[in-house]
């Protein structure tokens, strides 16, 4: 029976430490699709950072790549009625049903890279179609608009999923490139031992038959950066191309042992950034949302890095 | 009864109404009539599957493949979903799937006398490989018949109708494993499987018994899940593996000790659920909740900590 005291004793100390915490300010609940993505903690960490300059209470959910916990930590936090909410990487048909419960609650709801629900205000994003192009355009121009290339997929994400469309698009116009060999990352879960694997046969099956490797998120580009780098390959032997930013592949871009070419950089924490002002806007000083944002999206320009201006993007 | 004694019986139920107590308490909104729903709501997913699980390991055999069948069921009824099959077609192929997938490991124990711990994760690889293969990776996703949606997403005054389908079920659960003489013979067989053999009851039907109910559980979570989130995506329930374990250990540290039973079951999905809402409404951020979550299942389970000795080595 001591025992239990004893516990029962540290869960009060627990909860009076948890509750002291609580204030009467703006309660922005945050939740990311997947944190263990380094785009997605990009997205929340952002937003969460917005949200205390402002003096807000914030509290940063994760549902692990998991539909299901991703529904359940929207409909907890309608229970909990926060006075907002911003959702990294979501999904509105799969979360139809926990959007309009917040809508009907009253409680506005921001996405990043969600695409566009009518329950929510908006969506943040940085219009994937031509972040797609973009960087397809890019890697053929590296390789002359002539040979093979390598491309590595994730169809399961929307965003990327499009930048894949977006690659085939570009092909389709220029015949004299081919891809020799092509893979889809399916697992979410143990993705990087999925693209692992998947392109290392690829690698090596493949050699001498590609001059150029597209990959739709950098997450991607990096594993197999590096197993070019193990397979004694050298800066310039291949181009290597993706989508997204951050520092990681900003500062493989500069190193000289990296085939890191370039990316499109998604301006993640301006988008984050931007979420949080409108919520603030919004929710907060009064203005009516169409002041704020006019349609279903407000779009964020990506900016393309490469070894020209890299230096401008290093911290 | 022996203070010892119900420590043992009832140490994890006294230690969830404690629990729900404090949050009662500290928590602010969790004892409203919306919240409270909510919880059901979201502990019915996990109710399902890990009732399932318990059935298998009555008849003490280990179905690790559960949460692979259940996604598995998902994706086969949304490609039927996709594919504009009246919706009563694709919820009777998940149940049908999960219901083989089940039988399927009853046969491999019971005629190819291949250990439980092995033959379901054969299984729950293959149940994983088929979901890739249906879906390519990418979900099915619509905005599907209204009809079908009802049965994870449509309430019946203020009561989610998930919640009357859960009740039913644990109550058919219940008065089969302890009402029925099949129910009987599962208990015989998972305690003394020479034993009840002796004594004429057929412990190979059984076992095929208690592994087919739990593809069955699985195929049933399926349904609600796919209704509930308007979509199906292979891997879609991985996330209830562990939570679904631990529920069911959970219970078999409660009212008859060391062994699986349903009651037991269903509170120990109680607490798991009712915990990480409580953390929500609480205010904790995500790494929080992952830490308590462990430190509650651990503590819970140390008020009972011989029962869980015994519990382990019946394992």
């Amino acid at each position: 029976m001591n025992r239990f005291k004893t516990l029962m004793g540290a869960a009060a100390v627990l909860g009076a430490a948890l509750i002291s915490g609580q204030a009467a300010a703006f309660d922005l609940g945050i939740v990311a699709f997947q944190m263990s993505a380094e785009t997605h903690a990009r997205c929340s960490n952002t937003a969460e950072a917005r949200a205390k300059e402002f003096g807000w209470d914030t509290q940063v959910l994760n549902s692990n790549g998991s539909l299901q916990t991703h529904a359940e930590q929207i409909e907890n936090f309608i229970q909990k009625k926060v006075d907002g909410m911003v959702l990294c990487m979501s999904k509105p048909v799969q979360f139809d049903a926990q959007f309009q419960d917040a809508k009907d609650a009253g409680i506005p709801v921001i996405t990043i890279s969600s695409g566009s629900s009518p329950h929510t205000l908006f969506d943040v994003q940085p219009n994937e179609f031509v972040v797609g192009a973009e960087a397809a355009v890019y890697l053929l121009g590296t390789i002359d608009f002539e040979g093979g290339i390598l491309a590595q997929r994730f169809e399961s994400n929307a965003g990327a999923r499009i930048r894949g469309i977006m690659l085939d698009v570009v092909l389709a116009e220029n015949p004299t490139v081919t891809v020799v060999g092509s893979h889809s990352m399916a697992r979410t879960k143990s993705w990087q031992d999925d693209v692992r694997n998947g392109m290392s046969a690829l690698i090596l099956q493949k050699a001498g038959q590609y001059k150029g490797i597209w990959a739709s998120f950098d997450g991607q580009a990096f594993i197999i950066d590096d197993l070019l780098i193990e397979s004694g390959m050298k800066k310039g032997d291949v181009s290597l191309v993706s989508i997204d930013g951050g520092q990681e592949v900003f500062r493989r871009i500069k190193s000289p042992d990296s085939m890191m070419t370039a990316t499109v950089a998604v301006p993640l924490e301006d988008m984050a950034t931007a979420a949080v002002d409108s919520m603030k806007a919004i929710a907060v000083d009064g203005k009516k949302k169409e002041d704020v944002v006019a349609g279903p999206y407000l779009f964020k320009p990506a900016i393309l890095v490469d070894a020209n201006n890299v230096d401008q993007y290093l911290n | 009864m022996t203070r010892t004694l119900a420590i043992e019986k009832y140490g994890t139920l006294f230690a969830g109404l404690v629990l729900f107590a404090f949050l009662m308490v500290f928590a602010e909104n969790f004892a409203s009539t919306a919240n409270l729903l909510n919880v059901l709501k979201q502990v019915s997913f996990l109710m399902v599957l890990s009732i399932g699980f318990t059935f298998a390991l009555i008849a003490s055999e280990l179905d690790l493949s559960f949460a692979n069948v259940c996604s598995l069921s998902a994706v086969v009824i949304g490609s039927l979903m996709q594919a504009a099959y009246p919706w009563p077609l694709a919820v009777s192929a998940g149940l049908v799937m999960g219901l083989f997938a089940g039988l399927l490991n009853g046969y491999l124990v019971t005629y190819l006398k291949v250990p439980s711990l092995i033959s379901t994760l054969g299984t729950a690889s293959v149940a994983n490989g088929l979901a890739f293969m249906i879906t390519g990776g990418v979900a099915f996703v619509g905005r599907w018949d209204p009809d079908f949606l009802f049965l994870g997403r449509g309430k019946i005054g203020p009561v989610p109708v998930i919640i009357l389908f859960t009740l039913a079920i644990v109550a058919l659960s219940f008065f089969l494993s302890t009402q029925t003489k099949t129910g009987i013979h599962l208990q015989a067989t998972g305690e003394n499987e020479e034993a009840a053999r002796r004594s004429g009851i057929n412990t190979r039907k059984s076992k095929i018994l208690g592994l087919a109910l739990s593809g069955l559980a699985a195929g049933l979570t399926a349904v609600f899940l796919v209704a509930n989130l308007s979509s199906a995506a292979p891997q879609m329930a991985g996330d209830f593996l562990l939570n679904g374990i631990a529920a069911t250990l959970l219970g078999m540290t409660m009212f008859t000790p060391a062994k699986p039973n349903i009651l037991g079951t269903i509170v120990g999905a109680l607490i798991i659920v009712v915990l990480s809402n409580g953390l929500v409404l609480l205010g904790a951020q995500y790494y929080i909740q992952d830490i308590m979550l462990g430190i509650i299942i651990v503590a819970s389970v140390a008020v009972s900590a011989s029962v869980l000795k015994r519990a382990a080595f019946a394992l």
